[in-house]
């Protein structure tokens, strides 16, 4: 918990001037690697996005949501294998349910519930990954900055 | 004492018995600490008469009440920075996600054994002893003593 915590909270901490933030929790296995297949393209993407490296997306917890939103992000994603094909037999769908868990939890406080999203794509699919991060840029972009007490 | 669910069943099947008639349970009071409960759910795991289980649906006023430097405490205070009202009511729960979850306890189906209590790691459920007033009052001892008679 506490390194992926650390690393979320440097995230936060340095976009600072930035408008937004998206913080996005990408999978080892597939996004990362999709991550990486843009780089090397030399793609760019939002200056919104801070990524944060697990293992596998069922590593994130409701938690990590909801810590990430309350200590700067305006919107958090996990980006994770494809269904049925996660590394770990399972981790993909735990965070599918956790993520669901999530959104009804801000619902209940009047938060939006597409402030926390789930995207799926496999290693080789880069511009699943843009297009999810770009979506998830506007989707954020056209909300209001998240207020806290 | 008031049988299970199977035990009524069996009962009720041999030759010549008439239904019986609970009269009450003596045992222990079970009291739950709800502001304690982690969510494990070891309590509805060892219940013998199923008085204590899961439930479907999650109080999100269990993560404001919750201890601070628990899990469940750190949740809370994250969803308290970002809350615009109060929770309004409970929330829905995911099928994979299982530590967010309600106990419910039908207090009249306890048997008041304690077994709840006893594998409780938080002291969630506690077990109260009967006064001695009210088991040498019991109706459940007095028409056993006038059964064996």
């Amino acid at each position: 918990m506490s390194d992926a915590l650390t690393e979320e909270r440097a995230a936060v901490s340095e976009a600072g001037s930035a408008d937004r933030t998206i913080v996005g929790f990408f999978c080892r296995e597939c996004a990362y690697a999709a991550a990486d297949a843009t780089g090397n393209a030399r793609v760019s993407l939002p200056t919104t996005i801070r990524s944060v490296l697990v293992p596998c997306t069922g590593r994130v917890s409701p938690l990590h949501l909801l810590s990430a939103l309350s200590e700067g992000a305006d919107g958090v994603y996990i980006a994770g294998c494809l269904e049925g094909q996660c590394h770990y037999r399972e981790g993909n769908f735990h965070a599918l349910d956790r993520i669901e868990f999530a959104q009804n939890l801000l619902e209940s406080v009047g938060v939006e519930r597409e402030r926390v999203r789930m995207f799926t794509m496999s290693a080789a699919d880069s511009p699943k990954f843009v297009a999810a991060a770009r979506e998830m840029h506007e989707t954020i972009s056209a909300l209001p900055p998240l207020k806290r007490k | 004492m008031p049988l299970t669910a199977r035990g009524e069943a069996i009962f009720e099947r041999l030759p010549g018995s008439a239904p019986r008639i609970s009269t009450g349970a003596i045992g222990c009071q079970i009291v739950r600490h709800e502001e304690l409960c982690i969510g494990c759910g070891r309590c509805a795991s060892v219940c013998p008469s199923g008085a204590t289980a899961k439930g479907q649906v999650f109080d999100p006023m269990q993560l404001y009440s919750a201890p601070p430097d628990s899990r469940r405490g750190a949740l809370g205070v994250a969803l308290r920075a970002i809350a615009r009202h109060q929770p309004s009511g409970p929330i829905e729960v995911p099928e994979r996600v299982s530590v967010f979850r309600t106990i419910v306890f039908d207090a009249s189906r306890c048997l008041g054994c304690g077994a709840c209590a006893r594998v409780c790691p938080t002291g969630a459920a506690e077990a109260l002893p009967v006064p001695a007033a009210e088991i040498a009052s019991s109706s459940s001892l007095a028409s056993a003593r006038e059964a064996t008679a």
